[in-house]
């Protein structure tokens, strides 16, 4: 019997023993073909899906060395049934290509004329197509890329796209590491996207993103697109790129709900490619507007549908997503393979704790138990409304305020997703509020005054979810959130994630009321949590009034 | 019947004749009266038709060069003779290969009494040249096949063969040769060397390819008006050409065989091509016996697993019985669904579970599907017993589960668990499918090189259907674990010979051991690494609920798992005792903390049923019943001052409330519900239908029983041949002194003597008998013509005479 650290489920999770002295090498040897799950303490848990499997072979693995992985870190025997799905699904990937000919422009070919024959047969490929090419290629309409790629995936047949890239309008970009230099990860990143030429880098909340997306826009040299999921985070980038790169503020456009600027470097909203007027997307001209070398998506994971229609139009880009997790809440992870393509880099949140990347935090759960009058009260409650009035219960408040004053003199965000409830806050704390009516300006007068450290609380509501860099945010109390969205949790905890000047760790607090729905959705929230390594405390509101 | 092959069989020593038996215990089921009768079941057509069904490629072909070269009643062949025909038949460079294999193979077809003779004159037994219509694909002699044409065709075949007038001078038989009929003459004459040639040069291209097509068999054709009249002039089509040249042969009005002297020179004059005189070996890929052994150990485990799953769920919510009998293909799809297996494997699982008569019918009609007493048993076995008691199940078995979700001659749908999903060969086939596995340790033979191989073992049986049964035979082990990576494990070798212990013992060391702690995580799971001890699984599974299963499993806590267990009785603190004594880490808080907070708010309310309520609005009178001792027995609880419950039913406690005094009104309600879980349950298990033969043959004692009562028959029927000094015709009444006196000298020596005997009907037998004891009027004698001890009326022996 081997005394390997790996555990092969039937279900085919992986079990991976954390302590066990060959834990990284394994780690380092699943990670290509097993979508990490869960990462509690001890056992780690991966999934090998046909998704991770067909992510490994784009990255050229073959079936031979993920058997071989399992096999050699196994401690029981691997079942047959698994080993043989594995060698299956994986041939699967590549029998279909995507190449492009001389003659007949872009073609799917096969080195399996049955399974060519299995998908011309099929309903929803057949308009894709045009005329047969000898017995194993078939032309495809060119503007059918992307749809024929999400088509064939749905059948089971991957195809590999290997037709290439436009290269674009070319513009140099450069780097320019003065006063900071690109982390190894971030180059490894960079590189790994390059040479598949399109993909997905996953990297936690804090560990840098933006800057892997400078790198990338550095490596291709060409005008640039890129989406953002909000106007604060355009603004952002484009301070990023100008601090980053050689690129200057005149080259950077902004592209938003109140800017239309197209310059060589473009940043767009998700929410401006998605308004439309009359049943018409307005600003789809976007696209067409340069010869854009490259595409870069930031947070994938939000992605909306629209634009991955309008992304499928776009298959002769290279194109490049940013995320801190490639699970999606709709389950549409499916069409980020197909579209913007295979996952290319990905490094566990954990790792880069313990490398020092990210601040390490902790995670305490308070919780409050309510007056008789509110148990009453929310016992009599409908249900509709049951949530919000035990996540904004009074006695709730006193807790955060509480928890405010205890760590006077850092950098306090308090978050939450009832504007009454955070107006309230905002009152007793004596602190800003921001929140969907806040006008942008006045966002950024505040999220710079707080970086000053002119201010040292801060009340928000979930549009600070996203994107916006509050490099020193040491403490983060969650007072209300959006149902048990485990999305949200983890953006949120990114916000005291980032590396602090002065080193410190951070700490991120639920305050839940006990007894109620809260405690459910937030038991939800941190089974997250707690399957990305982050081990929660749980003290009683009590403990909290009486230490102050 | 011929005399020969019958003294031949009588001059073999006892110890072949066991061997013969044993291998072919059709003969001796009845066991014959004697030599003559054995070598006449011997050589009946269905004897020798299942003997040669059980020759290899190579043994077969010496049958059938013996057929070809030797004629029906010719002297027989030489074994040198015999070597120097086959070695025309084996592929080059085989040669020198050929003895061993030769000798050993003649000595097995001695055994087996499809050959006889000694080494000068070897001949096939009678009956074989009449099951083989086409050996080695060779058409009848022309003496043969020509015998029913006119004689006047058959001479102008002899002038269009033999050169005109006869070649003297070329040594060729020609009209000369007047020995034998026409036919015979024929024949000889397409024998000889060159003739052959020297007739298909004068034939088209076409009619040349025609001969093609039928020189490697099957030798026989159909042709329309096949008896038209030919001549060499008038030859329209290739056809004809050949008619008229005698290399083909009318054998009816519409048919046509390729004549065996044409055909044997078509071949060149070898009997058969390419002629391996050793089996094919297996081709495929080494895989290391080690890693073979413990995948294979894995889906040993698994499998097992999968069964017991299989029989839970069915106990509780068990299908029915479709009233063909068998499970609804419905009911299949769902069991697959639930197990997480591809149909074929779920019915592999069902039918697997039914051989070994884990599940069975409730009822023959609209019964449920409902594991067995005998599943109970099985369920607290070790894993290996356990497995080999499925493995066992399966290779035993003449069930086919592949064949589930196909149809029968009739278009019946074969569902699984069907009484008629079964092949009398498919135990035969999966021990000889597993037998080529064993004869490579290390290897994966390719499905391709199993068939191969086991046609060369029997190529008369060869055919799609076995192929298939091998084909089944191959994933099935890989899903039971008896092959693992395509290899056959150590304990699947274990299990071929039928020794099921030693197989769970080779398995045993390769099954994960059983663990007694588990890994606790704050994200409020539980793994365990490792098939728990059992204690510990049954504790756990009430705490938690099973996530995922495998190689260690998963358990999830949450509020209703937690609930669960405080429900059956488990305190907080007794859990979470449990939990730190078995846990390999520290508990997490938040885990605390959640059975904290189910155990506070649990218990909270409670519920309790009664038989019946007394309500009454004044307490006083509730007193007054609780302290009367007469109301004992209703086992009265006061759970209020004006409420009291009691176990009795309503109609009790109102007769007992009268019969004290008091005027009870019985309260109308809803009757109120007691709901108990279901019980799994269990049907008793069903006598399996037992498969039609077994794969190993008859055991020895019975063989040798089998031979000693052929020889005594034997010795008796050839007595009656002697005259022997018999008393008169007539039957005296009283037994004569001269008869005691020799059957007492014949138990005194222990010898035999052969007796005359009056049996109840009064028929005249004779028989040869051991004599025991006498006693009584009656003699007590092991009877050898019927291998049994009997007792003989002594009035009715007519005669004794010794035998010598």
């Amino acid at each position: 019997m081997s005394d390997g650290p790996l555990i092969v489920q039937s279900d085919k999770t992986l079990l991976l023993e954390v302590e066990h002295p060959r834990a990284d090498d394994c780690r380092k040897a699943i990670a290509p073909f097993a979508e990490l799950e869960r990462a509690p303490e001890h056992v780690h848990t991966y999934r090998v899906t046909p998704l991770a499997l067909w992510n490994a072979r784009a990255a050229g693995h073959d079936a031979e060395q993920v058997i071989d992985a399992l096999i050699s870190f196994s401690r029981y025997p691997v079942p047959h049934a698994l080993l043989v799905d594995v060698a299956e699904t994986m041939s699967r990937y590549g029998r279909l290509r995507l190449e492009k000919s001389d003659h007949h422009g872009l073609t799917l070919t096969s080195t399996d004329r049955a399974v060519l024959e299995e998908v011309l047969r099929a309903r929803k490929i057949q308009p894709m197509l045009g005329q047969r090419i000898g017995e194993d290629a078939v032309a495809v309409h060119p503007s059918e890329r992307g749809n024929i790629k999400q088509a064939l995936l749905k059948l089971g047949w991957p195809a590999e796209d290997l037709a290439g890239y436009v290269d674009g309008e070319q513009h140099p970009i450069s780097l320019r590491e003065a006063g900071w230099t690109l982390r190894p990860y971030q180059r490894e990143a960079a590189d790994a996207f390059w040479h598949g030429g399109s993909g997905v880098v996953v990297l936690p909340c804090g560990a840098g993103k933006t800057i892997v997306g400078a790198a990338a826009m550095a490596r291709a040299g060409a005008t640039t697109l890129i989406l953002v999921t909000n106007t604060v985070s355009a603004h952002q980038w484009k301070q990023e790129l100008i601090k980053r790169t050689s690129l200057t503020e005149d080259e950077i456009g902004e592209y938003t709900g109140t800017k239309k600027e197209i310059r060589p470097v473009t940043i767009a909203t998700y929410q401006v490619m998605t308004t439309r007027r009359q049943g018409v997307y307005r600003h789809l001209e976007l696209f067409d507007a340069r010869d854009w070398g490259l595409v870069v998506y930031d947070e994938v994971h939000l992605l909306p549908a629209p634009i991955f229609r309008m992304t499928a139009d776009l298959q002769a880009r290279r194109r490049i997503g940013l995320t801190a997790t490639l699970v999606r809440e709709d389950g549409r992870e499916g069409d980020v393979f197909s579209l913007i393509g295979p996952k290319r880099y990905d490094a566990p949140w954990k790792e880069m704790e313990n490398q020092g990347w990210i601040a390490p935090a902790d995670c305490v759960e308070v919780r409050v138990t309510l007056t008789e009058q509110e148990r009453l009260a929310y016992a009599m409650a409908e249900s509709d409304e049951r949530y919000r009035f035990c996540a904004t219960t009074p006695s709730k408040t006193r807790v955060t305020e509480t928890l405010v004053r205890r760590h006077a003199g850092e950098q306090v965000l308090v978050i939450g997703q009832y504007i009454d409830q955070l107006d309230e806050l905002a009152e007793h704390l004596g602190a800003p509020v921001i929140k969907g009516e806040t006008r942008v300006k006045e966002r950024e007068r505040l999220f710079q005054a707080f970086r000053d450290k002119e201010i040292q609380v801060l009340v928000v509501s979930k549009v600070a979810n996203f994107s916006i860099d509050l490099p020193e945010a040491s403490v983060a109390i969650q007072v209300s959130g959006t149902f048990g969205s485990r999305q949200e949790e983890a953006q949120r905890l990114g916000r005291v994630l980032r590396p602090k000047s002065g080193g410190g760790g951070a700490r991120f607090y639920s305050v839940v009321s006990r007894d109620t729905v809260d405690q459910d959705f937030a038991a939800h929230r941190q089974r997250f949590l707690a399957e990305q390594g982050y081990a929660y405390q749980i003290i009683d509101a009590d403990d909290v009034l009486a230490g102050d | 019947m011929n005399t020969d092959f019958a003294d031949w069989l009588r001059a073999r020593p006892d110890e072949r004749l066991r061997e013969l038996v044993a291998a072919r215990p059709e003969l001796v089921t009845p066991v014959p009266a004697h030599v003559d009768g054995l070598a006449i079941r011997a050589t009946s057509p269905s004897a020798t038709g299942r003997a040669l069904d059980r020759l290899d490629r190579f043994a077969l072909a010496v049958v059938e060069t013996l057929l070809v070269i030797t004629g029906d009643d010719g002297p027989g062949l030489g074994y040198d003779a015999l070597r120097a025909a086959l070695a025309r038949s084996v592929a080059a460079g085989q040669e020198p290969a050929l003895d061993a294999p030769l000798r050993e193979t003649v000595e097995r077809l001695r055994g087996l009494a499809l050959v006889y003779g000694p080494d000068d004159a070897l001949r096939p037994a009678p009956g074989v040249r009449d099951v083989s219509e086409f050996p080695a694909g060779l058409g009848p002699p022309a003496a043969e096949a020509f015998r029913d044409h006119p004689p006047e065709r058959l001479a102008a075949l002899l002038d269009a063969v033999g050169p005109a007038g006869g070649d003297v001078a070329a040594g060729l038989p020609g009209g000369g040769d007047r020995t034998g009929g026409a036919a015979e003459r024929l024949g000889r004459l397409l024998a000889a060397e060159g003739v052959v040639p020297r007739l298909l040069d004068g034939v088209g291209p076409q009619a040349r390819a025609a001969l093609e097509e039928l020189a490697w068999g099957p030798p026989a054709g159909r042709l329309p008006n096949a008896r038209r009249e030919v001549g060499l002039e008038a030859t329209r089509s290739p056809v004809e050409q050949l008619l008229a040249r005698g290399l083909l042969a009318a054998t009816g009005e519409e048919s046509v065989v390729l004549p065996r002297e044409v055909g044997l020179a078509l071949r060149g004059g070898r009997v058969h091509r390419d002629l391996s005189p050793c089996p094919p070996a297996p081709a495929g890929t080494a895989r290391d016996p080690a890693l073979a052994d413990r995948t294979a150990a894995g889906q040993a485990f698994t499998f097992v697993r999968t069964v017991e799953e299989l029989c839970e769920r069915w106990g509780v919510d068990p299908p029915g019985t479709l009233r063909t009998g068998g499970l609804a293909v419905r009911d299949l799809k769902r069991t697959a669904t639930l197990l997480d297996l591809p149909e074929w494997v779920a019915a592999l699982a069902v039918e697997v579970a039914y051989a070994a008569g884990l599940i069975a019918a409730s009822a023959p009609v609209d019964g449920e599907w409902l594991p067995t007493t005998a599943y109970d048993a099985w369920r607290v076995r070790a894993t290996e017993d356990r497995w080999a008691a499925l493995a066992a199940a399966w290779l035993a078995g003449d069930r086919v589960p592949g064949l589930a979700g196909e149809r029968d001659d009739r278009d019946r749908l074969l569902n699984a668990l069907h009484p008629e999903l079964r092949r009398p060969a498919a135990a035969e086939v999966r021990a000889r499918t597993l037998a080529v596995l064993a004869a490579g340790p290390g290897l994966a033979p390719s499905a391709d090189s199993v068939r191969e191989r086991l046609a060369f073992e029997q190529p008369r049986r060869r055919g799609a259907d076995r192929d298939r049964l091998a084909g089944f035979t191959l994933r099935e082990a890989e899903q039971l674990g008896v092959t693992g990576l395509g290899v056959l494990s150590t304990f699947g070798r274990a299990l071929l010979p039928g020794k099921d212990a030693a197989a769970a013992e080779a398995l045993a060391p390769l099954l994960p051991e059983p663990v007694d702690h588990v890994v606790l995580q704050a994200d409020l799971t539980a793994v365990a690494p490792g098939p728990l001890t059992s204690d510990l699984g049954r504790r756990l599974a009430l705490a938690a609920d099973v996530e995922s299963t495998g190689g260690a499993t998963v358990y999830r806590f949450g509020e209703s798992s937690i609930r669960r267990a405080l429900d059956a009785g488990v305190g907080a603190d007794e859990l979470v005792a449990m939990l730190e004594r078995h846990s390999a880490t520290p508990v997490p808080q938040p885990l605390r903390y959640l059975v904290a907070d189910v155990a506070r708010r649990h218990g909270r309310l409670r519920v309790g049923s009664a038989g019946a309520y007394v309500r009454c609005d004044d307490p006083a009178v509730l007193d007054e019943v609780m302290a009367d001792r007469r109301a004992v027995p209703l086992r009265l609880r006061r759970l209020a001052p004006t409420v009291v419950v009691s176990r009795a039913s309503r109609p009790t406690v109102v007769d007992t409330l009268r019969s004290l005094g008091y005027s009870p009104v019985a309260e109308s309600i809803e009757g109120d519900v007691m709901v108990t879980r279901a019980d799994s349950r269990r049907t008793e298990r069903q006598p399996m239908p037992r498969p039609a033969g077994t794969v190993s043959g008859p055991d020895p004692e019975m063989v040798a029983a089998a031979v000693r009562a052929i020889r005594a028959g034997d010795e008796a029927h050839r007595a009656r041949r002697h005259p022997v000094p018999a008393p008169d015709g007539q039957v005296p009444r009283s037994p004569s002194t001269g008869t005691i006196t020799a059957l007492r000298e014949a138990i005194r020596q222990g010898a035999r003597v052969w007796i005359g005997y009056l049996d109840s009907q009064g028929h005249a037998t004779s028989r040869i008998l051991e004599p025991a004891r006498m006693e009584g009027g009656y003699l007590t004698a092991y009877d050898e013509t019927r291998a049994a001890v009997h007792r003989f009326a002594l009035h009715r022996i007519t005669g004794v005479a010794d035998l010598q």
